[in-house]
C-alpha cells in the first residue's frame, strides 16, 4: 500500500484534539457550595459512570471519523492482488502522447497513420474512469499539449481530440521520454499510465540514443509505458532540395535551379513529374522517368526573371502518399542590376585577377546590368558607394575611422563586402578600426603572415569547413584534382570573432581562410589570404571564379532567400532603430503576427521565435510596409516514413520494460492486466462522513433524551410555593 | 463584590462618610416616638402646629381652635406635628445559606456591612437600635439604645457570628414580637430561604403587633442567575444531599422556580404590609441605602405610613 498525498498523514495527528477535549472535560465536574438547593432540579443527575461510557463512545466514533477522513485524504492505493476484496476502482493517470510529425499523415485519405493513431486513443479512452486526470500531448517540433491534467470527461475528451491535427515538423525522438516525465510528475494518480502511440520511424529509432533508452527505461519507475505502433507502407517521394545552381537574380535573366527527388520507397518509382512554379504559375515541368529505390534524381527548372523585386519559386510533385513534403519553395530576390566595386590596394594585380574571375561568364559578355570595376584604393573616397551592391576590397593597406562607418552602414543596408588580405595590408591599423567593438566590420581580427606550406615545400589546399554553404556547392561539381590544384603559401594568421564562421579552411590545419559574419542585412567575406598570387595560386585555377561569381551571387542576394524549416526563427532586422515598434509577419494562413522589435548588439531585430507552418510566409516591417516572403519548408529528414519491424522494434526496446501492443485487442487486454491498483479513498471518505453524521445524530438523541428527561423532573416542593396560605 | 466594602471593619470611616450624606434623607423618612430629629409623620399631641382640620366627633373638645370658631363660626380641631424618636431592631438571620457567595464577599458579610451601616445611620439621628441574630435559635440579642456606644457591643456581635445550619425564621419572628413592647421598626436582613408561608406567618405577627417591617432579601447575584456552565456538584450548606448536574440543562427550571417564589414573596410583603427590598449582594452598599431611602421617601405618603395609624 501506498499514498498519494502521504503527508495528508500528519492530519492524524488531529486525532489528539477530540481526546484532549474529552480529557478536559471528563475533569471539569466543579464543586459549590450552594445555598438555594430547593430549586434544583434533582432529576437531572449526571452519573459519572454513565458520562464516562458515552463520551467514550462518542470520542471514539470521532477519532474513527477523523482518522478514516485523513487517510481517505492521503490516498491509499493498493498494488497488491491481494488487496481485491477491498472496495475500491481500479484506476490510473493517463498520459496519451500522440506522434503528430508529418510522417503520420503519409497514407492519405481514411488510413492516415494518424486516423489510426486517433482509434487507438479512443481504444484507451474507453479505458479511463470519469474524473481521472488524463494529458493528451501532440509530439514532433515544440509540442503541443493539447489537454492537461483534465479530470475525464468521455464528450469533453472527444471534443478535444477533434482538435488533434498533424503539425509539419519532424519528430525529435531524444526529447521524448523526458517531456514525457515532466508531464507524469505534473500528474497526481494512484497508478500513471504512459501510452506512446507512433509510427515508429526507423530512420529516427536507430539513431536514438542511449540516453533516450535510459530516459525510457526511467519512466518505467513512474509508470506503465505503451508502446502503441501505427506502421505503415514506406513508399514516399519528397521533393528534398530546391537551389539556385547557376545565373545571377537580376531582371531579364532566366537562373537554374535544381530540384531533388527522392525515392523513400522499397521499390522503384517510374515517370516523376516535377513542376516548376513562379509566384503560383507553372513555368516549367520536367519528368524523372524513374527514381530507384532509396536514390534520389535531380532535375533542372529553368526560371525566367521578368521583373525585379521578391519572387516565390515552388517545385512540386503529385500524387504521392505524404503530401507534405511534395513541395520545396525557395525566394529569390530579383535585382534590376548588380555592380561590383573592386577597391584594390595591389597596384593592380588583384583588381585585374578579380574582375577577370568575376567576369568569366558562360555569354563572355559585359551587360548593361551587370557591372564590374576596379579602382585603386586611394580613390575610395570618391566613389559613390549607393550605387555599388559587392564591395572587394583587396590588399588594402588601411581605412580612416570615417570609412569604416561608411562601410558598416553600407553593409548594414543589405550590400555585401568581400576583403583579402595581401602583403600591403596594415593589420593593426585594420584591427584597431574594423575588429573591436560588439560589432565589428570584419569577421576576423588580423594577426601577422604565417607560411602554411607542407614540410616538403608545396602549398596546401583547400577544404571546406562548411560543404552545405551555398559559396561551397558548386566546388563540389569539381573534380577532385581540379579542386586540390589551389595551393596556399602563405596565409593571414586570424582570430574569427563570435558571430563570424569559416566556410573554406586548409587542409591538414583548419586554419580558417574564408569566413563569413553577418551584419545588419548584409554579410562580410574575409579571405585570409590575398587575391593576386604573391600568396597563393587561386587566382589561376577554376576554383577562383566559381567562388568569386557565387560569392557576389550571395551577396547580391537579398535576406530570407535562403528558405527556412518549420520550427525555424524567422528575424527581421533594421538598419536602423524602426519608427513602428512592432513587425508584421503574416503565416501561410494568412493570420498577422505582430513581433516586437527589440535591439540586440547594437542592431534592430524582430524575430518570430518558431515558425509553424510551411510556405510563404511575408515579414514586414510595419502593417503598411511592402513584404518580404520567406519560404518555410519541412525538414526532408522526416519524410524518410519506413518503420520499424515488430521484430526490430522489440530488438530497439530490449531491456527497457515497455508493453508494444500491435492491435486494439492487445491493447485492452494489456491495460486490463496493467490496472490492478485500486483506489479506495472514495469509499473511505464517505465512510468518515457516515460516521460524523452518525456520532452527531447520537449526541442529538442523548441531548434530546436529556432534555425530555429534565422536562419530567419533579415539581418543586409546595414549601417553597405554598404562600397563597400566608 | 465590588471593592466598596472593606472586609473587616464594618463601620469602615469611607463608608461612614457616604453614609452621612444619606442621613439628611433618612431625617424626613423614619419616624418614632421619643423627639429627636426625625418629624413624625404622625399629627398627635405636640407643640408645632401642622394645619386644621375640620371638628368631627370625639374629636378632644381641647384641641378646638376656639379663634377661628370666634371669626367663621365653624369648629376646627387643631393638629399638631411633634418631632419623634424611634426604636429600630435589626434581625439578621446567621444560619450557614447565608454563608454562600459567587464574590468575595458572601450574603453573611454583606448583610453584616448592611446591619452596621443601618445602626451607625440610626444611631447617628439620636434614635434607639437593637440587634437580634438568630438561625434556628436566638444566638444574640441586644435590646435598643440611642447612645453611640452600642454600636462598639453591635460591630462585636457581628464580628463573633458563627452560622450554623439550620433556620427557622417563623419561629424566631414569633419570638421577637413578643420581646418588642413599643411600636418599633423591624429590620430583618436573610435570603429567606425558607417555606414562604412560615415566613409570611412570621413577618404577618410582628405587623400584628403594630410594627413597621421592613425586609432586605439578599441574594448572591449566582443564585438570581445561576450562570453555571459544564457540570457541577452543588454541595448543600444546611446538610442537604449534594448534586451533580449539568446546570445549563436545569437552568430554565432553576428561574422558573426562583421567579415564582420571588413573586410569591413579593405579593405575600405587599398584601401584609411588609415593605421588602430585594438585595443582590454585588450592588455596591452606599447605593443600595441610598435608593433604599429614597423609596421609602416617596412611600411615605403611601399607604405604609396609614396602616400603623
Amino acid at each position: 500500500m501506498s499514498f498519494l498525498n502521504p503527508w495528508m498523514l500528519l492530519g492524524g495527528l488531529g486525532i489528539a484534539l477530540p481526546i484532549l477535549a474529552h480529557l478536559l472535560n471528563r475533569h471539569e465536574v466543579r464543586r459549590t457550595d450552594w445555598a438555594a438547593m430547593h430549586f434544583l432540579n434533582r432529576n437531572v443527575r449526571v452519573r459519572s459512570r454513565q458520562i464516562r461510557l458515552r463520551d467514550l463512545l462518542l470520542l471514539c466514533l470521532r477519532c474513527l471519523a477523523l482518522l478514516l477522513l485523513v487517510f481517505a485524504l492521503a490516498r491509499p492505493i493498493w498494488k497488491n492482488e491481494d488487496s481485491s476484496w477491498l472496495p475500491g476502482e481500479p484506476r490510473a493517470g493517463v498520459v496519451i502522447a500522440l506522434d503528430a510529425s508529418f510522417s503520420m499523415e503519409h497514407g492519405g485519405g481514411d488510413s492516415r497513420r494518424f486516423d489510426r493513431a486517433l482509434e487507438q486513443v479512443n481504444v484507451i479512452s474507453e479505458k479511463i474512469q470519469p474524473g481521472d486526470p488524463v494529458t493528451l500531448i501532440l509530439l514532433g517540433g515544440e509540442d503541443k499539449v493539447l489537454i492537461r491534467n483534465m479530470a475525464f470527461d468521455r464528450d469533453r475528451f472527444r471534443d478535444l481530440l477533434q482538435s488533434a491535427k498533424v503539425a509539419p515538423v519532424g519528430l525529435d525522438l531524444d526529447r521524448v521520454p523526458k517531456r514525457l516525465k515532466e508531464l507524469l510528475d505534473d500528474m497526481e494518480a494512484p497508478k500513471k499510465e504512459v501510452y506512446f502511440i507512433t509510427d515508429v520511424q526507423a530512420r529516427d529509432w536507430r539513431r536514438s540514443s542511449a540516453r533516450f533508452h535510459e530516459t525510457l527505461a526511467e519512466l518505467r519507475n513512474d509508470a506503465e509505458v505503451f508502446l502503441v505502433p501505427v506502421p505503415g507502407a514506406p513508399a514516399n517521394l519528397a521533393v528534398t532540395e530546391l537551389n539556385l545552381v547557376s545565373g545571377v537574380l537580376r531582371k531579364g535573366t532566366i537562373a537554374r535551379y535544381q530540384a531533388t527527388v527522392h525515392n523513400y520507397g522499397e521499390v522503384p518509382v517510374l515517370d516523376v513529374a516535377v513542376q516548376c512554379r513562379v509566384e503560383g504559375v507553372q513555368i516549367d515541368s520536367k519528368r524523372i522517368p524513374v527514381i530507384a529505390a532509396g536514390a534520389s534524381e535531380t532535375v533542372s527548372l529553368f526560371v525566367p526573371f521578368h521583373n525585379a523585386g521578391s519572387t516565390r519559386i515552388t517545385a512540386e510533385i503529385t500524387g504521392d502518399l505524404l503530401p507534405s513534403d511534395n513541395v520545396r519553395r525557395v525566394v529569390a530576390v530579383v535585382r534590376d542590376r548588380v555592380s561590383v566595386l573592386c577597391v584594390d590596394g595591389s597596384g593592380g594585380a588583384a583588381g585585374r585577377l578579380i574582375m577577370a574571375s568575376l567576369l568569366a561568364r558562360g555569354d563572355g559578355a559585359k551587360d548593361e546590368d551587370y557591372v564590374v570595376r576596379s579602382v585603386p584604393w586611394l580613390t575610395l573616397p570618391a566613389e559613390p558607394l549607393e550605387e555599388v551592391d559587392v564591395l572587394i576590397f583587396a590588399d588594402v593597406p588601411e581605412v580612416t575611422p570615417e570609412q569604416v562607418v561608411q562601410l558598416s552602414r553600407h553593409v548594414r543596408n543589405g550590400n555585401g563586402l568581400v576583403w583579402f588580405a595581401g602583403p600591403n595590408v596594415k593589420a593593426a591599423a585594420w584591427n584597431e578600426r574594423t575588429a573591436s567593438g560588439s560589432n565589428p566590420l570584419l569577421p576576423a581580427k588580423l594577426g601577422a603572415p604565417v607560411d602554411s606550406r607542407t614540410s616538403e615545400g608545396a602549398g596546401r589546399p583547400l577544404d571546406p569547413a562548411m560543404p552545405d554553404h551555398s559559396v561551397c556547392l558548386p566546388l563540389q561539381s569539381l573534380p577532385e584534382d581540379l579542386f586540390s590544384e589551389t595551393r596556399f603559401l602563405t596565409r593571414l594568421n586570424v582570430e574569427p570573432s563570435s558571430s563570424s564562421f569559416p566556410i573554406l579552411s586548409l587542409a591538414g590545419s583548419n586554419a580558417p581562410i574564408l569566413l563569413e559574419h553577418s551584419l545588419g542585412r548584409g554579410h562580410v567575406f574575409q579571405f585570409a589570404t590575398s587575391a593576386e598570387t604573391s600568396w597563393n595560386n587561386m587566382a589561376l585555377t577554376p576554383v577562383f571564379p566559381m567562388l568569386m561569381q557565387q560569392i557576389v551571387n550571395y551577396l547580391a542576394g537579398r535576406e530570407f532567400e535562403q528558405p527556412r524549416l518549420v520550427g525555424d526563427s524567422l528575424s527581421l532586422s533594421y538598419v536602423e532603430q524602426p519608427d513602428a515598434s512592432d513587425a508584421v509577419f503574416d503565416t501561410p494562413s494568412n493570420e498577422s503576427i505582430a513581433v516586437p522589435v527589440r535591439e540586440h548588439r547594437d542592431q534592430f531585430v524582430a524575430m518570430l521565435e518558431n515558425s509553424g507552418e510551411a510556405g510563404f510566409y511575408v515579414a514586414r516591417v510595419s502593417v503598411q510596409a511592402p513584404g518580404m516572403p520567406i519560404a518555410v519548408n519541412v525538414d526532408p529528414r522526416e519524410s524518410d516514413v519506413t518503420s520499424l519491424s515488430a521484430s526490430d522494434l522489440n530488438e530497439n526496446l530490449e531491456g527497457a520494460d515497455i508493453t508494444v501492443v500491435a492491435s486494439e485487442s492487445e491493447l485492452v487486454a494489456a491495460i486490463d492486466a496493467s490496472r490492478t491498483g485500486r483506489s479506495s479513498w472514495r469509499y473511505l471518505l464517505i465512510t468518515g462522513f457516515i460516521l460524523l453524521l452518525l456520532e452527531s445524530l447520537f449526541a442529538e438523541f442523548l441531548r434530546k433524551r436529556k432534555r425530555s428527561r429534565s422536562k419530567q423532573a419533579e415539581p418543586i416542593p409546595d414549601n417553597l410555593t405554598g404562600v397563597q396560605d400566608a | 463584590m465590588s471593592q466598596h466594602l472593606p472586609n473587616l471593619n464594618y463601620l469602615d470611616p469611607e463608608l461612614l462618610q457616604k453614609l452621612g450624606d444619606l442621613e439628611l434623607i433618612a431625617r424626613e423618612v423614619v419616624e418614632g416616638l421619643r423627639a429627636g430629629s426625625h418629624r413624625s409623620p404622625l399629627k398627635g399631641f405636640s407643640t408645632e402646629f401642622a394645619h386644621h382640620r375640620q371638628y368631627a366627633p370625639g374629636d378632644a373638645i381641647r384641641d378646638l381652635d376656639w379663634r377661628v370658631y370666634g371669626r367663621t363660626e365653624r369648629y376646627y380641631t387643631k393638629l399638631y406635628e411633634a418631632e419623634t424618636n424611634f426604636d429600630c431592631h435589626l434581625l439578621m438571620d446567621a444560619s450557614s445559606s447565608m454563608t454562600y457567595g459567587s464574590g468575595k464577599v458572601s450574603k453573611l458579610e454583606y448583610s453584616k456591612y448592611l446591619a452596621a451601616a443601618l445602626s451607625y445611620l440610626i444611631l447617628n439621628q439620636r434614635d434607639s437600635v437593637g440587634l437580634s441574630v438568630f438561625d434556628s435559635e436566638m444566638r444574640a440579642h441586644l435590646p435598643p439604645r440611642s447612645a453611640m456606644s452600642i454600636i462598639l457591643q453591635i460591630e462585636k456581635i457581628l464580628k463573633e457570628i458563627t452560622p450554623t445550619p439550620k433556620t427557622s425564621i417563623a419561629k424566631q419572628l414569633n419570638d421577637i414580637a413578643l420581646q418588642i413592647k413599643r411600636r418599633s421598626f423591624v429590620i430583618l436582613i436573610s435570603d429567606l430561604f425558607s417555606d414562604v408561608g412560615d415566613i409570611m406567618r412570621g413577618l404577618q405577627r410582628l405587623r400584628y403587633g403594630g410594627h413597621n417591617v421592613i425586609v432586605f432579601h439578599t441574594l448572591d447575584p449566582h443564585e438570581l442567575k445561576f450562570p453555571f456552565k459544564g457540570t457541577w456538584q452543588f454541595d448543600g450548606l444546611e446538610g442537604e444531599e449534594e448534586l451533580i448536574t449539568q446546570p445549563e440543562r436545569i437552568r430554565e427550571d432553576y428561574l422558573t422556580n426562583l421567579n415564582a417564589y420571588l413573586e410569591q414573596l413579593q405579593s405575600g410583603c405587599i398584601g401584609s404590609g411588609v415593605d421588602y427590598t430585594l438585595v443582590e449582594t454585588s450592588r455596591p452598599l452606599d447605593s443600595l441605602l441610598s435608593e433604599f431611602l429614597e423609596t421609602r421617601s416617596l412611600n411615605m405618603m403611601g399607604p405604609s405610613v396609614g396602616a400603623r395609624s
